[in-house]
C-alpha cells in the first residue's frame, strides 16, 4: 500500500501540478493578439503534455505489481528530467529576470521536476528491494 | 552477490545504522524533526544574508546625500532607491539651476525618470533613468567598472535584469535601442533600469508618443528634470542644505526632499524587524525540536532496556553502549541536516528573484563561499542537536544504578 501511494498517488499529484501550474498559479506571459507567442508559451504547452503523461503513468502504477511499478517510475523519473530540460535547455522562457515566466514558472517547473525525479527514484529503490 | 538483511553480519561499528534501519518509523519521525529544524535554520539564515547583501549593495550605489524632487513625489523617489515600481515624475519648471546655487553644495546633478510601458509579451516595464554624464557623480562611478566611455545619444546602459537581445539591443516603445553595457546585479530596482544620457530623453519621449501615450508633454521633453541629486560639502549635513535650498525661494518649501541615508536607515529598520522575527521563530522552533528529540531519545531508554541488557551480556561495555546511542543520534542529525539543506535549497535558490520581488526590499544572492559555509554550519548544528538529544539517554546509562536498571530488562 505504502509503495502504491509513493509510486502512484505522488506522480498523479506532481503530474497534475506540472500540467496545470504553467496555465494557472505559475502562469507564463500572455500572448497578445497579432503578436508571435514567446518561448514561455511553448514551454507551458510542453509542460501540459508531459504533466498529463506523468499523471496517467501514476494512475496505471496504482493497479500493477511492484516490478512493473518500478519500471513505470523509471519512466516517470526520466519525464521529470524532461520537465527540467524544457524551460532551461530545450525551449526556455523569456530572458528578462523580472518576467513572471522567468521569476515563477521556471523555478516552479524545476522544483516539480526535481521532486518527480526524487520520489520516482525512492519508489524504484523500494519496489526493486521488495521484488527480490 | 549482496547480503540480504537476514544474512548481513552485524558488527559493533554497523550496529547504530542497523538499529535505525530496524525502527523505520522512529527513524523517519526523528529525521523529519531534524529536517524541519534545518530547513528553518538554513532558509532563515540565507534569507537574512541575502537581505543584508542587498542592503550593502544599495548603500554602495547611493552616491548622493540629498535628492530634491517635485512636490508629493518623495515616496516614488524612495521606491527608486529600494526595490519599488518604476514611475514617471518631473518638475514643471526649471529648478535645477536655482537649487544648485544653495550654500553647502559640493556637487549637483540632475536625473530624469520615465517608466516604460509593459507593452507586448516580453517588453517589461523598465525604469528609464536619464542622467547628465558631464555632471553625474552617482551613476558613473559604478558604471565605470563596466563601461569607461561617454554614453552617446541613443545609447543605453542597462541593469542586470533587463532582457537584452542577442544582437545587443533592447526593444522599448516599438524601437530598438543599442545597449553598450549591462551592469552587475545590485538586488535593487536599478537592476530593472535603463540608463540613458539626458540628450536621449527627448528621443525616448517621442518614441513613447508614437506607440502609446506620451511619457511627458512635448514642452518638458527637452528640459525635463525629475530630481536634483546633491553631494553636500564637508562640514554640512543634508538637512541643513535642504533648509538652505528652501530659503532660496519661498516656493521651494513645497519641494520634496529625500535623504538617501535616511532611506537606507529605514530600509535597515524594516530589515532588522524582519530578521528579528525570523530569529525568534527559528529559536522557538529549535527549542521545541530539541525538547521533542530529548523526549523521544529519553523515553527510548526504558523501551530499549532488553536490548541494552542483551548487549551487556554479550560483553559490551558501558562506553560501547554510550557510543552506539551517540552515533545513532548523530546519524539522525546528519541525515536530517543534509535533507533539510537540500530541501531548503530547492526553494530558496530557484525562487530568489520572486522572493526579492515579493519582499520589496533590496535582495541580493550571496556568493558561493557564503552559501557553502552556511550549508556546512547547518549540517554540523543538526548533527550536534541530534547528539545533544541523546544526552539524557547517556546520563541515565552512566548512573551507578545502571546495572540494576539494565537488569530490569533481563
Amino acid at each position: 500500500m505504502k509503495n502504491r501511494i509513493l509510486g502512484g498517488i505522488v506522480p498523479i499529484v506532481l503530474g497534475a501540478l506540472i500540467a496545470v501550474g504553467p496555465q494557472t498559479f505559475a502562469h507564463v506571459c500572455e500572448v497578445h493578439e497579432g503578436k508571435m507567442p514567446m518561448a514561455c508559451h511553448y514551454t507551458a504547452q510542453a509542460a501540459l503534455g508531459i504533466g498529463i503523461v506523468i499523471a496517467v503513468l501514476g494512475l496505471i502504477a496504482l493497479f500493477v505489481d511492484g516490478r512493473i511499478r518500478a519500471g513505470i517510475n523509471i519512466a516517470v523519473a526520466l519525464l521529470g528530467a524532461l520537465v527540467i530540460a524544457v524551460p532551461t535547455v530545450l525551449i526556455g522562457v523569456c530572458k528578462g529576470a523580472m518576467m513572471h515566466c522567468h521569476m515563477v514558472t521556471l523555478p516552479t517547473l524545476i522544483v516539480l521536476g526535481v521532486l518527480t525525479i526524487v520520489f520516482a527514484a525512492i519508489d524504484v529503490a523500494l519496489d526493486a528491494r521488495h521484488a527480490k | 552477490m549482496s547480503d540480504s538483511p537476514a544474512r548481513r553480519r552485524i558488527t559493533p561499528a554497523s550496529l547504530p545504522i542497523e538499529n535505525l534501519r530496524r525502527r523505520p518509523f522512529r527513524t523517519t519521525a526523528l529525521t523529519v524533526v531534524v529536517t524541519i529544524l534545518s530547513v528553518a535554520f538554513f532558509g532563515g539564515s540565507m534569507l537574512t544574508l541575502n537581505l543584508k547583501e542587498g542592503l550593502a549593495s544599495m548603500e554602495r550605489r547611493l552616491g548622493a546625500d540629498l535628492m530634491v524632487v517635485p512636490q508629493a513625489t518623495s515616496s516614488k523617489a524612495e521606491a527608486l532607491l529600494t526595490n519599488g515600481n518604476p514611475s514617471t515624475f518631473y518638475f514643471t519648471r526649471d529648478v535645477a539651476g536655482q537649487v544648485s546655487k544653495a550654500d553647502g553644495i559640493a556637487e549637483a546633478t540632475s536625473q530624469t525618470y520615465i517608466a516604460s510601458l509593459a507593452a507586448a509579451c516580453c517588453d517589461e516595464k523598465l525604469q528609464i533613468i536619464g542622467f547628465n554624464p558631464s555632471t553625474d557623480f552617482v551613476i558613473e562611478p559604478w558604471v565605470a567598472s563596466q563601461y569607461d566611455k561617454t554614453l552617446q545619444r541613443g545609447e543605453m546602459i542597462v541593469g542586470a535584469s533587463v532582457n537584452v537581445s542577442v544582437d545587443g539591443t533592447v526593444e522599448l516603445y516599438g524601437r530598438t535601442w543599442p545597449v553598450v553595457a549591462q551592469l552587475a546585479n545590485t538586488g535593487t530596482s536599478l537592476d530593472n533600469s535603463a540608463f540613458i544620457s539626458n540628450d536621449t530623453v527627448p528621443q525616448m519621449v517621442e518614441a513613447s508618443a508614437r506607440v502609446s501615450h506620451r511619457a511627458m508633454p512635448k514642452e518638458y521633453a527637452d528640459t525635463a528634470v525629475s530630481s536634483v541629486l546633491i553631494k553636500v560639502k564637508e562640514g554640512y549635513d543634508a538637512q541643513t542644505v535642504a533648509e538652505n535650498i528652501k530659503r532660496l525661494n519661498p516656493e521651494f518649501a513645497s519641494l520634496g526632499f529625500v535623504y538617501p541615508g535616511g532611506v537606507t536607515a529605514s530600509t535597515k529598520t524594516s530589515l532588522d524587524t524582519l530578521t528579528g522575527y525570523l530569529a525568534v521563530f527559528i529559536t522557538a522552533l529549535w527549542i521545541m525540536g530539541l525538547i521533542v528529540l530529548l523526549a523521544v531519545f529519553g523515553s527510548s531508554v526504558n523501551e530499549r532496556k532488553k536490548e541494552f541488557a542483551s548487549l551487556r551480556i554479550m560483553g559490551a561495555t558501558r562506553g560501547m553502549l554510550v557510543g552506539i546511542i551517540i552515533r545513532e543520534s548523530a546519524m539522525i542529525g546528519l541525515f536530517g541536516g543534509v535533507i533539510g539543506v537540500l530541501a531548503s535549497s530547492l526553494f530558496i535558490f530557484p525562487f530568489s528573484g520572486y522572493i526579492g520581488n515579493r519582499l520589496q526590499l533590496p535582495y541580493l544572492q550571496v556568493g558561493l563561499p557564503a552559501i557553502l559555509a552556511m550549508m556546512a554550519i547547518t549540517i554540523v548544528l543538526a548533527t550536534l542537536v541530534g547528539m545533544a538529544a541523546s544526552v539524557l539517554c547517556v546520563v541515565r546509562l552512566g548512573r551507578p544504578e545502571a546495572y540494576l536498571t539494565l537488569r530490569e530488562g533481563e
